[in-house]
């Protein structure tokens, strides 16, 4: 059988060639055709590990003013134990800032009064403490309930498998309770009712 | 009747048509969304490749107070445009457009280059005018009749999102959601002088979403909030040798999107909206068969002018051609 091509047509081969391949991407297929189904991997109870169930490895690292901070410091048996840290992972972008203020304005006074929470902003971009000082201050968290931890180097990023917007909440325990994109902010209350001494 | 150099500028003013500068979300947001070709009245098939350089500068928060971006950071995205219109009927037209998107993301501590394919395109579009309404002057009421075009558009999640299996943020290319968007798009010619105006109203599709960043999560409802859009223009056409002419166009285009909601549940960290004024150099040739167009969208660093949203500068060339 002949194939009839007309090389006039050859943009809209070309295109639909295009087309095809962006919508045959093999990472594309996740929102062409999204999925509801349950993947998360079931995890022992007490092994360290970044999700939820898994105890914390300890890290520690600087805030803005040079002081180091150390999540063994902020369990239960620490020098400074709290009942909980939350950790949210920023690049002062619009989302980030959106969710930060939340946190602040929303989820920090909901809470207040409930035993003690040590929040921290997780700034994994600024790659120096100046830098990201200025971002803090720019952004009107300095000497706010929220702390901002540089990692440098990501550490702390690779470590909890994170991205923009993640927010991950550690017990007295260590154990992580929440690790997940912020979302509108109720998953994190929702921990934190549940981990916190009720008033 | 007109001559025919005359008749070939009225047919070819579709083509020179600006269609509001699409206010494309920072590659920590997503973005990366295709744009609409409108073939002119009487031809049949056009092809069109667009470059765009966007150049992030600071960000407005929710409030509208505009704050820089963190010391050191340099943020660009890159798209190349491919798009294919068609003439599917005397008044209908349909056309596909695809996006290819580079992201340069520095910060003084991070520095990551990626790229993707963006979100793709899908449009039709209807003239509900038959003949030309392009005048050289206006003696009667029906002079003024405009040409109206209505148009839908699916936008498909060809890009990649924070919901597919990505490293992390800097690897975004697209939304992840289906859009479909009504557009009405007013224009008027009478040479040299032409105006515009276009309305646009998109609403997402839900979709559930099971893993963001690439690493799986209880599975939750999501869907982003209504879209809406209106710009004017104003131009002025000068007629150069040969029956080619240059278009020199001003934009305003106010652009807003409403709150997600998660599981039902709206999320009051997300929507945002954007304002921005673009300037438009339109070369067509005498046949109107090829069309350059040069635009530069730019939003000013200040109060008000956004909210939620990064801010951008836009430089975008394109080239349209005309098949038959």
């Amino acid at each position: 059988m002949a194939i009839n091509f007309r090389f006039n047509r050859l943009p809209f081969y070309l295109l639909a060639a295009a087309f095809a391949l962006a919508l045959s991407g093999c990472e594309q297929t996740d929102d062409l055709k999204p999925s509801g189904e349950d993947k998360r991997e079931s995890v022992v109870p007490g092994t360290t590990g970044e999700q939820p169930g898994q105890v914390a490895d300890d890290f520690s690292l600087p805030n803005t003013l040079g002081e180091t901070v150390r999540l063994s410091d902020q369990l239960a048996g620490g020098a400074t134990p709290g009942d909980a840290v939350v950790l949210y992972f920023t690049m002062w972008c619009p989302i980030c800032l959106s969710h930060s203020d939340h946190l602040l304005y929303d989820i920090v006074p909901r809470f207040t009064g409930r035993g003690t929470v040590r929040y921290y902003l997780v700034d994994y971009v600024s790659g120096s403490i100046t830098p990201s000082r200025a971002a803090e201050l720019a952004n009107g968290y300095g000497g706010s309930a929220l702390v901002t931890l540089v990692d440098a180097k990501q550490e702390v990023l690779n470590q909890f498998d994170a991205a923009m917007g993640t927010v991950v909440v550690i017990d007295a325990s260590g154990t992580i309770q929440l690790n997940e994109d912020y979302r509108d902010g109720t998953e994190l209350a929702a921990v934190l009712d549940e981990i916190l001494p009720t008033p | 009747m007109f001559g025919k150099p005359l008749t070939a500028a009225l047919l070819g003013a579709a083509a020179l048509l600006v269609s509001a500068p699409a206010a494309h979300a920072a590659s920590c947001c997503g973005g990366g969304g295709g744009t609409s070709l409108i073939l002119p009245k009487f031809n049949h098939e056009m092809v069109g490749l667009s470059f765009e350089a966007e150049r992030y500068d600071g960000l407005w928060r929710r409030d509208g107070s505009w704050v820089p971006d963190p010391p050191g950071s340099d943020l660009n995205q890159y798209r190349l445009n491919a798009g294919y219109a068609r003439r599917l009927g005397t008044n209908w037209q349909g056309s596909i457009s695809i996006p290819y998107v580079w992201n340069r993301n520095e910060y003084s501590g991070l520095r990551r280059n990626t790229d993707g394919f963006g979100d793709a395109s899908i449009s039709l579009w209807y003239e509900t005018f038959d003949n030309i309404t392009c005048v050289y002057e206006v003696n009667s009421w029906e002079d003024l009749k405009p040409a109206v075009y209505l148009g839908g558009m699916l936008i498909v999640p060809t890009g990649v999102s924070p919901y597919d299996s990505v490293d992390d943020n800097f690897d975004i290319t697209g939304r992840g959601f289906y859009r479909l968007d009504a557009t009405m798009l007013v224009e008027k010619t009478v040479f040299p002088w032409n105006a515009g105006l276009e309305l646009t109203y998109g609403t997402y599709l839900e979709r559930s979403v099971n893993q963001e960043y690439g690493r799986y999560v209880e599975p939750y409802k999501k869907e982003l909030g209504d879209r809406s859009s209106w710009s004017v223009n104003f131009g002025r056409t000068f007629t150069l040798e040969s029956f080619n002419t240059l278009t020199a166009t001003l934009a305003y285009t106010d652009l807003s999107e409403d709150e997600a909601t998660v599981n039902g549940k709206t999320d009051p960290t997300t929507g945002f909206r954007k304002r921005s004024v673009a300037a438009t150099l339109a070369w067509a040739t005498g046949k109107k068969d090829w069309v350059v167009k040069g635009t530069y969208t730019y939003t000013p660093r200040e109060d008000d002018w956004g909210e939620n949203f990064p801010t951008t500068d836009l430089f975008s060339i394109s080239v349209n051609h005309v098949l038959r």
